[in-house]
Protein backbone atom coordinates (compact mmCIF):
# COMPACT_ATOMS: atom_id res chain seq x y z
CA UNK A 1 0.00 0.00 0.00
CA UNK A 2 1.25 3.32 -0.92
CA UNK A 3 0.97 7.00 0.69
CA UNK A 4 -0.28 9.46 -0.83
CA UNK A 5 3.51 11.06 -0.77
CA UNK A 6 4.73 7.71 -2.34
CA UNK A 7 1.64 7.78 -5.36
CA UNK A 8 2.84 11.67 -6.09
CA UNK A 9 6.51 10.88 -6.23
CA UNK A 10 4.84 7.94 -8.99
CA UNK A 11 3.02 10.44 -10.67
CA UNK A 12 5.82 12.96 -11.09
CA UNK A 13 7.71 10.02 -12.86
CA UNK A 14 5.47 9.36 -14.51
CA UNK A 15 4.48 12.84 -15.92
CA UNK A 16 8.74 13.33 -17.15
CA UNK A 17 9.09 10.14 -18.55
CA UNK A 18 5.60 10.72 -20.49
CA UNK A 19 7.28 14.01 -21.77
CA UNK A 20 9.91 11.49 -23.52
CA UNK A 21 13.04 14.00 -22.26
CA UNK A 22 16.48 13.19 -23.59
CA UNK A 23 18.57 13.88 -20.22
CA UNK A 24 17.47 14.75 -17.18
CA UNK A 25 20.44 16.04 -14.47
CA UNK A 26 19.76 16.07 -10.75
CA UNK A 27 21.10 17.42 -7.66
CA UNK A 28 19.19 15.34 -4.76
CA UNK A 29 17.82 16.09 -1.51
CA UNK A 30 15.76 13.23 0.39
CA UNK A 31 12.22 14.90 -0.46
CA UNK A 32 12.76 13.74 -4.01
CA UNK A 33 15.12 11.09 -3.98
CA UNK A 34 12.65 8.55 -4.45
CA UNK A 35 11.92 10.67 -7.84
CA UNK A 36 15.43 10.42 -8.54
CA UNK A 37 15.40 6.79 -8.40
CA UNK A 38 12.11 5.71 -10.30
CA UNK A 39 13.56 7.90 -13.09
CA UNK A 40 16.77 6.09 -13.62
CA UNK A 41 15.01 3.00 -12.25
CA UNK A 42 12.87 3.44 -15.19
CA UNK A 43 14.15 5.80 -17.73
CA UNK A 44 14.48 4.04 -21.54
CA UNK A 45 17.61 3.91 -23.23
CA UNK A 46 16.98 7.13 -25.04
CA UNK A 47 17.03 9.09 -21.75
CA UNK A 48 20.02 9.95 -19.80
CA UNK A 49 19.81 10.45 -15.99
CA UNK A 50 22.76 11.64 -14.33
CA UNK A 51 24.17 13.49 -11.58
CA UNK A 52 25.96 16.93 -11.48
CA UNK A 53 27.74 19.08 -8.93
CA UNK A 54 25.93 22.21 -8.63
CA UNK A 55 22.65 23.41 -10.04
CA UNK A 56 24.10 26.11 -12.64
CA UNK A 57 25.89 23.29 -14.13
CA UNK A 58 22.47 21.39 -14.80
CA UNK A 59 21.11 24.67 -16.72
CA UNK A 60 24.12 24.44 -18.75
CA UNK A 61 24.19 21.03 -19.47
CA UNK A 62 20.20 20.57 -20.03
CA UNK A 63 19.72 24.30 -21.35
CA UNK A 64 22.37 23.20 -24.31
CA UNK A 65 19.62 20.48 -25.31
CA UNK A 66 17.42 22.89 -27.08
CA UNK A 67 20.53 24.03 -29.19
CA UNK A 68 20.40 20.79 -30.75
CA UNK A 69 16.51 19.89 -31.04
CA UNK A 70 16.27 18.31 -27.84
CA UNK A 71 14.95 18.56 -24.34
CA UNK A 72 15.67 17.82 -21.00
CA UNK A 73 14.64 18.50 -17.30
CA UNK A 74 16.11 19.64 -14.11
CA UNK A 75 15.45 17.84 -11.02
CA UNK A 76 16.35 19.78 -7.24
CA UNK A 77 16.09 21.46 -4.53
CA UNK A 78 14.33 24.77 -4.10
CA UNK A 79 17.60 26.18 -1.64
CA UNK A 80 19.84 25.42 -5.03
CA UNK A 81 18.07 28.54 -7.21
CA UNK A 82 20.98 30.68 -5.45
CA UNK A 83 23.47 28.83 -6.90
CA UNK A 84 21.19 28.70 -10.50
CA UNK A 85 20.07 32.15 -10.63
CA UNK A 86 23.25 33.28 -12.85
CA UNK A 87 22.84 30.60 -15.20
CA UNK A 88 19.40 30.88 -15.81
CA UNK A 89 18.94 34.32 -16.27
CA UNK A 90 22.22 34.91 -18.48
CA UNK A 91 21.77 31.52 -20.13
CA UNK A 92 18.32 29.62 -20.78
CA UNK A 93 16.37 32.80 -20.42
CA UNK A 94 18.48 35.09 -22.37
CA UNK A 95 18.78 32.24 -24.99
CA UNK A 96 15.05 31.48 -25.01
CA UNK A 97 16.18 27.88 -24.17
CA UNK A 98 12.90 26.00 -22.63
CA UNK A 99 13.87 23.53 -19.50
CA UNK A 100 11.66 22.19 -17.13
CA UNK A 101 12.64 22.72 -13.45
CA UNK A 102 11.19 20.68 -10.94
CA UNK A 103 12.04 21.21 -6.95
CA UNK A 104 10.95 20.33 -3.80
CA UNK A 105 10.48 23.42 -1.24
CA UNK A 106 12.20 23.34 1.63
CA UNK A 107 11.69 26.18 4.84
CA UNK A 108 8.33 25.41 5.30
CA UNK A 109 6.10 23.69 6.99
CA UNK A 110 7.38 20.19 8.60
CA UNK A 111 11.26 21.74 7.56
CA UNK A 112 13.60 20.63 10.26
CA UNK A 113 16.45 22.75 9.23
CA UNK A 114 16.55 26.09 11.06
CA UNK A 115 18.45 27.93 8.69
CA UNK A 116 17.21 26.88 5.02
CA UNK A 117 14.56 28.71 5.16
CA UNK A 118 16.28 32.11 4.49
CA UNK A 119 17.38 30.47 1.06
CA UNK A 120 13.85 28.86 0.40
CA UNK A 121 11.29 30.94 1.40
CA UNK A 122 12.37 33.66 -1.15
CA UNK A 123 12.51 31.51 -4.18
CA UNK A 124 9.35 31.78 -5.64
CA UNK A 125 9.80 35.84 -5.33
CA UNK A 126 13.25 35.53 -6.59
CA UNK A 127 12.33 33.37 -9.71
CA UNK A 128 9.08 36.11 -10.74
CA UNK A 129 11.90 38.74 -10.49
CA UNK A 130 13.87 37.58 -12.80
CA UNK A 131 10.66 36.82 -14.66
CA UNK A 132 11.14 32.88 -14.43
CA UNK A 133 7.67 31.11 -14.93
CA UNK A 134 6.82 29.47 -11.06
CA UNK A 135 3.91 26.78 -10.81
CA UNK A 136 3.44 25.17 -7.14
CA UNK A 137 2.02 21.99 -5.60
CA UNK A 138 0.91 20.98 -2.44
CA UNK A 139 -0.38 18.77 -0.41
CA UNK A 140 -4.04 20.79 -1.71
CA UNK A 141 -3.70 19.18 -5.09
CA UNK A 142 -4.22 15.70 -5.80
CA UNK A 143 -1.25 12.93 -7.21
CA UNK A 144 -2.76 13.42 -10.45
CA UNK A 145 -2.97 17.00 -10.11
CA UNK A 146 0.96 16.82 -9.58
CA UNK A 147 1.15 14.56 -12.62
CA UNK A 148 -0.98 16.90 -14.51
CA UNK A 149 0.64 20.28 -13.76
CA UNK A 150 4.32 18.79 -14.54
CA UNK A 151 3.07 17.64 -17.60
CA UNK A 152 1.66 20.99 -18.58
CA UNK A 153 4.89 22.96 -17.19
CA UNK A 154 6.83 21.02 -19.82
CA UNK A 155 4.68 21.42 -22.67
CA UNK A 156 4.76 25.45 -20.82
CA UNK A 157 8.70 25.68 -20.99
CA UNK A 158 8.65 24.03 -24.62
CA UNK A 159 5.93 26.35 -26.22
CA UNK A 160 7.51 29.87 -24.19
CA UNK A 161 11.05 28.73 -24.88
CA UNK A 162 12.17 29.78 -21.86
CA UNK A 163 12.76 27.72 -18.55
CA UNK A 164 9.90 26.70 -16.28
CA UNK A 165 9.84 25.82 -12.63
CA UNK A 166 7.66 23.64 -10.27
CA UNK A 167 7.72 23.49 -6.93
CA UNK A 168 6.86 20.63 -4.84
CA UNK A 169 5.92 20.94 -1.00
CA UNK A 170 6.57 17.62 -0.04
CA UNK A 171 4.80 18.39 3.68
CA UNK A 172 1.57 16.55 4.21
CA UNK A 173 -0.21 16.47 7.58
CA UNK A 174 -2.35 13.43 6.26
CA UNK A 175 1.14 11.68 5.85
CA UNK A 176 3.22 10.60 8.32
CA UNK A 177 5.93 9.46 5.35
CA UNK A 178 5.96 12.94 3.50
CA UNK A 179 9.27 14.83 4.67
CA UNK A 180 10.38 18.03 4.45
CA UNK B 1 51.30 31.57 -28.14
CA UNK B 2 48.58 35.27 -27.93
CA UNK B 3 45.08 34.05 -27.23
CA UNK B 4 43.89 35.48 -30.82
CA UNK B 5 47.05 32.94 -32.42
CA UNK B 6 45.44 29.92 -30.27
CA UNK B 7 41.68 30.76 -32.03
CA UNK B 8 42.84 30.90 -35.41
CA UNK B 9 44.43 27.69 -35.01
CA UNK B 10 41.20 26.30 -33.57
CA UNK B 11 39.14 28.05 -36.36
CA UNK B 12 40.71 27.10 -39.24
CA UNK B 13 40.37 23.33 -38.03
CA UNK B 14 36.38 23.54 -37.12
CA UNK B 15 34.43 25.45 -39.75
CA UNK B 16 32.05 22.45 -39.71
CA UNK B 17 32.08 21.71 -35.74
CA UNK B 18 29.57 23.39 -33.20
CA UNK B 19 32.40 25.74 -31.34
CA UNK B 20 31.03 27.08 -27.29
CA UNK B 21 33.01 30.17 -26.45
CA UNK B 22 33.80 31.46 -22.93
CA UNK B 23 32.09 35.00 -22.53
CA UNK B 24 34.27 38.16 -22.25
CA UNK B 25 37.37 38.89 -24.38
CA UNK B 26 37.93 35.09 -25.74
CA UNK B 27 34.42 35.23 -27.36
CA UNK B 28 35.08 38.79 -28.75
CA UNK B 29 38.38 37.72 -30.48
CA UNK B 30 36.84 34.67 -31.33
CA UNK B 31 34.37 36.86 -33.53
CA UNK B 32 36.70 38.77 -34.68
CA UNK B 33 38.71 36.55 -36.50
CA UNK B 34 35.65 34.37 -37.59
CA UNK B 35 31.87 34.95 -36.67
CA UNK B 36 30.49 32.34 -37.92
CA UNK B 37 27.24 30.27 -37.56
CA UNK B 38 28.51 27.31 -35.92
CA UNK B 39 30.00 29.84 -33.23
CA UNK B 40 27.83 30.03 -29.75
CA UNK B 41 29.02 32.31 -27.59
CA UNK B 42 28.41 32.75 -24.36
CA UNK B 43 28.26 36.49 -23.63
CA UNK B 44 27.81 36.81 -19.79
CA UNK B 45 27.18 33.39 -18.92
CA UNK B 46 30.09 32.92 -16.35
CA UNK B 47 31.43 29.35 -15.78
CA UNK B 48 29.01 27.44 -17.93
CA UNK B 49 31.26 26.81 -21.23
CA UNK B 50 32.21 23.01 -20.24
CA UNK B 51 28.22 22.64 -19.05
CA UNK B 52 27.13 23.63 -22.43
CA UNK B 53 29.74 22.01 -24.91
CA UNK B 54 29.30 18.52 -22.61
CA UNK B 55 25.00 19.58 -23.27
CA UNK B 56 25.97 20.01 -27.32
CA UNK B 57 28.04 16.78 -27.12
CA UNK B 58 24.50 14.93 -25.69
CA UNK B 59 22.42 16.91 -27.93
CA UNK B 60 24.59 15.87 -31.20
CA UNK B 61 25.20 12.08 -29.86
CA UNK B 62 25.10 9.32 -32.76
CA UNK B 63 24.51 12.44 -35.18
CA UNK B 64 26.51 13.22 -38.13
CA UNK B 65 27.79 16.43 -36.46
CA UNK B 66 31.50 14.53 -34.85
CA UNK B 67 32.50 16.55 -32.32
CA UNK B 68 31.21 19.80 -29.63
CA UNK B 69 34.07 21.53 -29.62
CA UNK B 70 34.29 23.63 -26.42
CA UNK B 71 37.00 26.98 -26.17
CA UNK B 72 37.26 28.01 -22.03
CA UNK B 73 39.30 29.87 -19.85
CA UNK B 74 41.21 29.22 -16.84
CA UNK B 75 39.10 31.31 -14.85
CA UNK B 76 35.99 30.18 -16.39
CA UNK B 77 36.94 26.46 -15.74
CA UNK B 78 37.88 27.43 -12.35
CA UNK B 79 34.34 29.06 -11.61
CA UNK B 80 32.97 25.32 -12.07
CA UNK B 81 35.32 22.88 -11.40
CA UNK B 82 32.84 20.69 -11.10
CA UNK B 83 31.79 20.52 -15.08
CA UNK B 84 34.49 18.72 -15.91
CA UNK B 85 34.01 16.12 -13.37
CA UNK B 86 30.76 16.04 -14.48
CA UNK B 87 32.60 15.64 -18.52
CA UNK B 88 34.57 13.10 -17.05
CA UNK B 89 31.38 11.09 -15.69
CA UNK B 90 29.43 11.53 -18.50
CA UNK B 91 32.48 10.42 -20.86
CA UNK B 92 31.22 12.24 -24.35
CA UNK B 93 34.00 10.81 -26.64
CA UNK B 94 32.35 13.62 -29.00
CA UNK B 95 33.51 16.30 -26.77
CA UNK B 96 36.92 18.43 -26.75
CA UNK B 97 37.54 20.85 -24.45
CA UNK B 98 40.29 23.54 -25.44
CA UNK B 99 41.55 24.98 -22.13
CA UNK B 100 43.58 28.27 -22.77
CA UNK B 101 45.37 29.12 -20.03
CA UNK B 102 46.99 32.10 -19.11
CA UNK B 103 46.80 32.02 -15.50
CA UNK B 104 44.64 34.86 -15.12
CA UNK B 105 41.41 36.69 -15.43
CA UNK B 106 42.54 38.40 -18.30
CA UNK B 107 39.02 40.00 -19.57
CA UNK B 108 38.71 41.60 -15.71
CA UNK B 109 41.71 43.26 -15.61
CA UNK B 110 44.54 40.20 -15.60
CA UNK B 111 43.96 39.31 -12.17
CA UNK B 112 45.85 35.75 -11.41
CA UNK B 113 43.89 32.78 -11.30
CA UNK B 114 44.79 30.15 -8.92
CA UNK B 115 46.00 28.53 -12.31
CA UNK B 116 49.04 30.52 -11.75
CA UNK B 117 49.82 28.10 -9.11
CA UNK B 118 47.34 24.96 -9.88
CA UNK B 119 47.86 22.28 -13.06
CA UNK B 120 44.63 22.54 -14.25
CA UNK B 121 45.53 19.39 -17.02
CA UNK B 122 46.41 17.44 -14.21
CA UNK B 123 43.00 17.73 -12.57
CA UNK B 124 41.53 17.26 -16.14
CA UNK B 125 43.55 14.04 -15.37
CA UNK B 126 41.80 13.44 -12.10
CA UNK B 127 38.26 13.35 -13.82
CA UNK B 128 39.22 11.01 -16.61
CA UNK B 129 39.48 13.38 -19.10
CA UNK B 130 41.86 12.88 -21.75
CA UNK B 131 44.72 15.12 -21.68
CA UNK B 132 46.77 16.51 -24.22
CA UNK B 133 48.94 19.69 -23.90
CA UNK B 134 50.18 22.71 -25.73
CA UNK B 135 52.48 25.87 -25.98
CA UNK B 136 52.48 26.83 -29.27
CA UNK B 137 50.79 27.10 -32.29
CA UNK B 138 52.15 24.05 -33.98
CA UNK B 139 51.46 21.56 -31.17
CA UNK B 140 47.98 23.24 -30.97
CA UNK B 141 47.37 22.51 -34.18
CA UNK B 142 48.76 18.91 -33.78
CA UNK B 143 46.51 18.09 -30.56
CA UNK B 144 43.19 19.77 -32.16
CA UNK B 145 44.28 17.29 -35.15
CA UNK B 146 44.21 14.33 -32.92
CA UNK B 147 41.38 15.00 -31.19
CA UNK B 148 38.84 15.47 -33.97
CA UNK B 149 40.14 12.43 -35.55
CA UNK B 150 40.41 10.03 -32.19
CA UNK B 151 37.47 8.96 -29.52
CA UNK B 152 37.72 11.49 -26.49
CA UNK B 153 36.31 12.98 -24.34
CA UNK B 154 39.70 15.57 -24.73
CA UNK B 155 40.79 17.94 -22.50
CA UNK B 156 43.61 20.14 -24.35
CA UNK B 157 46.15 22.37 -21.94
CA UNK B 158 46.94 25.12 -23.53
CA UNK B 159 49.30 27.50 -22.65
CA UNK B 160 49.19 31.45 -23.98
CA UNK B 161 50.25 34.41 -23.19
CA UNK B 162 47.65 36.72 -20.70
CA UNK B 163 46.45 39.86 -22.55
CA UNK B 164 43.91 40.76 -24.87
CA UNK B 165 44.16 41.44 -28.44
CA UNK B 166 43.74 45.36 -28.45
CA UNK B 167 40.88 46.99 -30.45
CA UNK B 168 38.97 44.18 -30.48
CA UNK B 169 35.41 45.24 -30.70
CA UNK B 170 32.20 44.51 -28.35
CA UNK B 171 29.91 41.46 -29.27
CA UNK B 172 26.94 43.80 -29.43
CA UNK B 173 24.41 41.05 -30.51
CA UNK B 174 20.86 39.51 -29.12
CA UNK B 175 21.25 36.18 -27.31
CA UNK B 176 18.34 35.24 -28.77
CA UNK B 177 18.88 35.83 -32.31
CA UNK B 178 22.46 34.32 -31.53
CA UNK B 179 20.88 31.37 -30.28
CA UNK B 180 18.74 30.92 -33.07
CA UNK B 181 21.17 31.63 -35.54
CA UNK B 182 23.49 28.59 -34.29
CA UNK B 183 20.16 26.64 -33.35
CA UNK B 184 19.79 26.21 -37.14
CA UNK B 185 22.74 25.87 -37.91
CA UNK B 186 23.45 22.48 -35.49
CA UNK B 187 19.88 21.31 -36.33
CA UNK B 188 20.36 21.84 -39.79
CA UNK B 189 23.41 19.34 -40.34
CA UNK B 190 21.97 16.99 -37.44
CA UNK B 191 18.88 16.44 -40.10
CA UNK B 192 21.48 16.53 -43.07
Amino acid sequence: MSTTTQQRHKNVVEAVLGMDPDAVAYVPSNSIAAIINGLIDNAGPDTRVFPVSREEEAVGVIGALPLAGKFGVIVMQDNGFGNALTALTTFATSYHLPVLILANTRGGLGEYNSMIHSISAPVPDMLRAANIPVFGLDRRNSPEDWQATVTEAGKHARMTYRPVVVLMEFFDFNDKESRA
Amino acid sequence: MKRIEALRVITERTPDLPVTATCAATSRELAAVADRDNHLYLLDAMGLTVSVGTGVALGIAGTKVSRSVVIDGDGSLLMNLGAAATAGYLAPDNLVILLLDNGVYASTAGIPTQAEKLDLGAIAESVRLKVLRAADTTELGNALQRTLAEPGPWFVHVRIEPGNEPGTPLLLIDPVVHADRFRRWLTDRIAA
